[in-house]
């Protein structure tokens, strides 16, 4: 025992440690060598939050029209986790060289996360060829765009709508086709004081809710949170002039602050009839209407929003989930084809909307005739397609930059502040931008 | 009777084996003595340097470095120490942080405690039910809370407002959307979830507790009150001891709470340590900023376990 040392044997421990720890991150180094794939029988890693894109997909590679003349036979291995977890884990795959998904579904607040330090041209493919044919008929590439690249292709237009319950506005003498919102706001007031009833809501729960409802109506005037170059352009006239406007809804009670307008707030005032309307996109129709008040069915009905009276547009837009493809792999090509073919077809597009109802994202569709002819049974037999045809051609574009998670963690106090009337909006967003700027300058 | 002559052995291998080993056996036999007790340790010391030293020594360097998660990290010193200096939402989470440790210890330990105590109460009936009622919230889903604790607490429809407007006049207190009420709404979840889970605890140590000396202190006259302080506060020390440092230590890394009923919010009013680690490093890929955040909390953590695993005399045995 004389030779050998008990510190000896520790540096041994240390030593076989680090020779453990090294093996992966010199697989890491190395690049990957799989040849890609170029045709034949591929098996595409998806990865996404919604069930509605899985059925979407394997609806689509069993749809023999769509994908006539692909040399590939598609075939699908799902991975389904919360949205924050598909980018966590695939960033953190990626640092590990291990198995990132083919084709990702990202959440529109999560695509700021590879928005910086070049993650973005590092991990995704660049549509920037596939999408050029389309030019302007192709909407809602700005917000997954990195220094004028594409790198996703949103799944929904998210198109921002008025949904209103008619047999209350009958009731109450609220006309359906109010020009403005200031006008709208005054039915409101009314409604409020006579009959506790709201026109809308505002959401006070976490900082993401609150923002969002903010920029939903700071869009639709015309304003945003960045410009095209990822400039910050929240300091506006726009922006002090919604947040005006929200806070005199809410101390008025024309609109209904709830925490947010999925949970169970929500659906007690949908259910109890205390919110006649509500300003939100196209998939609440599913996931909020429908899933809270099934028995409310044929009572509802939607139109594109009112204009603000100092401008903007008839439209406005909240969420989405863009998908875009990994590069480097050897299914690259094979799930950038198929995501041509669902995101970029006609067909794929009518597909998308009839498997899980997402809007298409190509504007002419919106004159389709198989779409046009559509009517929502639930908004009492609607045809939804001349409101989204509107709205599509007026929508605003929502930009976005690295530093949107920061904006939004410290403009949903300020915000907040407004809406509760413990602070002026001038003062609101004075105080937002101070702590962005104080935050981001690191 | 003479000694028979001596036969010749035959040569056979056996036969010829020295009594010595050969020198290559000699070397292992030698030395396998020494190492086995190595080798049998060895696994603690390998899994304790790979799964703790390492992944603490990475994140020292994590820390002095810029790093979105993709690519090169950046070396930058001790530049994100300083700027968690100054950093106005750090410090309001080191002292939201500070406000759950002090309630957890100043509330819900003695509650805990109390709870226990009366479950030791003699005759009592459905003692189990009562532990499993206490004990049921550790087990539940998060997502049930939730959904149940943002329906008690919601301003317009929540319980807790209609109950305060059906019985005593007013219900417009805004829980999760005022500062102040929404810290309060944090506190009260902790209590509700952790304080059965510590009762166990305490209901364990309370019936190590030797039934004697109550005999003996009821005896001298002492009454309930007297007996608790002078036969079960004392008795109890050790497991009060050990609970205070776990509740310490858990609590400075709280996040479920804060992040299941605000995410933090109104603004950053509710923001923990634990939280702020997250949202640097899952929300906005400051991975290099969140590591700062982390050794810091660590360190803290560590001061802080340590002091008070010597003031409250854990693991001294003081018969």
């Amino acid at each position: 025992m004389s030779d050998l040392s008990r510190r000896s044997v520790l540096r041994a421990g240390v030593g076989a440690g680090a020779g453990l720890l090294t093996v992966p991150a010199l697989a890491a180094c190395g690049a990957s060598s799989a040849a890609p794939v170029r045709s034949g029988r591929v098996r595409i890693s998806l990865w996404t939050h919604d069930p509605g894109y899985i059925k979407t997909f394997r609806t689509a590679i069993r749809d023999t029209g769509l994908m006539r003349g692909s040399r590939f036979d598609y075939g699908l291995k799902v991975t389904s986790a919360a949205p924050g977890d598909v980018m966590t884990r695939m960033i953190a795959q990626a640092v590990a060289d291990g198995n990132t998904p083919d084709l990702a579904g990202l959440v529109i607040d999560q695509f700021p996360r590879v928005m910086g330090s070049s993650i973005a041209r590092n991990l995704f493919v660049d549509l920037g060829d596939t999408v050029r044919p389309f030019g302007d008929d192709l909407l809602k590439l700005v917000p997954y765009t990195v220094d004028g690249v594409p790198y996703g292709l949103d799944s929904d237009n998210s198109i921002t709508v008025l949904y209103y319950r008619q047999d209350l506005f009958e009731k109450y003498r609220v006309p359906e086709q109010v020009a403005t919102w200031e006008e709208f706001l005054e039915h409101g007031e009314r409604l409020s004081k006579d009959h506790e009833v709201s026109v809308g809501m505002v959401s006070t729960g976490d900082n993401g809710s609150i923002v969002n409802g903010f920029l939903q109506f700071l869009l639709q005037r015309g304003g945003g949170f960045f410009d095209e170059a990822g400039h910050l352009v929240l300091d506006s006239p726009e922006a002090l002039e919604v947040l005006r406007f929200m806070a005199r809804g809410v101390r008025s009670g024309a609109l209904l602050a709830l925490p947010d307008p999925y949970g169970s707030a929500c659906a007690a005032a949908l259910k109890s009839g205390r919110l006649a309307a509500t300003a939100m996109p196209n998939w609440y129709n599913a996931y909020g209407l429908q899933a809270n008040v099934p028995d409310q069915k044929g009572r509802w009905r939607m139109r594109t929003l009112p204009r603000f009276a100092g401008g903007g547009h008839i439209g406005s837009t909240l969420g989405g989930t863009a998908f875009a493809v990994l590069k480097d792999k050897p299914h690259s090509q094979a799930a950038l084809e198929l995501l041509r073919r669902v995101y970029l077809s006609r067909e794929g597009q009518i597909l998308r909307y009839k498997s899980g109802g997402f809007l298409p994202t190509l504007k002419h569709l919106y004159q389709d005739p198989e779409l046009v002819a559509t009517e929502d049974a639930y908004l009492g037999g609607q045809p939804v397609f001349d409101v989204y045809g509107e709205a599509a051609a007026d929508l605003p574009l929502f930009y976005q930059a690295p530093g949107m998670q920061i904006l939004a963690d410290v403009l949903g106090g300020p915000v907040l502040d407004v809406l509760k009337g413990r602070t002026s909006p001038d003062a609101a967003l004075q105080a937002g931008l101070r702590a962005y700027r104080q935050q981001v300058k690191r | 009777m003479t000694a028979p002559p001596p036969t010749r052995a035959p040569a056979t291998a056996s036969a010829r084996l020295p009594l010595t080993p050969a020198p290559s056996r000699s070397w292992w036999s030698r030395r396998q003595r020494g190492w086995a007790p190595y080798v049998f340790i060895s696994p603690f010391y390998v899994l304790y340097g790979l799964f703790l030293l390492v992944p603490i020594l990475i994140g020292l360097y994590l820390s002095c470095t810029e790093w979105a998660g993709l690519g090169t990290p950046r070396w930058v010193g001790l530049r994100n120490y300083r700027d968690l200096s100054g950093d106005h939402s750090f410090w309001t989470a080191v002292a939201n942080t500070g406000l759950y440790i002090v309630f957890t210890l100043c509330v819900v330990l003695p509650a805990s405690l109390l709870i226990a105590q009366a479950l030791n109460a003699r005759g009592l009936r459905g003692r189990d039910l009562f532990r499993l009622t206490y004990f049921m919230p550790v087990v539940i889903s998060p997502i049930v809370i939730t959904l149940v604790f943002g329906l008690f607490f919601d301003t317009e429809f929540g319980l807790l407002n209609a109950v305060g407007q059906a019985l005593f006049g007013f219900g417009g207190i805004d829980w999760l959307g005022s500062p102040g009420w929404a810290r309060v709404t944090v506190v009260v979840l902790v209590l509700w979830r952790w304080t059965g889970y510590l009762t166990i605890f305490f209901l364990a140590g309370l019936q190590n507790v030797p039934k004697e000396l109550y005999e003996a202190a009821a005896l001298d006259g002492a009454g309930p009150i007297s007996r608790f302080r002078n036969v079960t506060l004392p008795s109890l020390r050790p497991v009060t001891a050990f609970v205070a440092v776990t509740v310490l230590v858990s609590t400075a890394q709280i996040f479920d709470e804060p992040f299941l009923l605000a995410q933090g919010g109104p603004g950053e009013s509710t923001l923990s340590v634990a939280m702020f680690i997250f949202r640097a490093g899952f929300q906005r890929q400051q991975l290099g900023y969140a590591a700062a955040a982390g050794v810091l909390l660590f360190v803290a953590v560590f001061v802080l376990g340590r002091l008070a695993m010597r003031l409250l005399g854990v693991g001294r045995d003081d018969r």
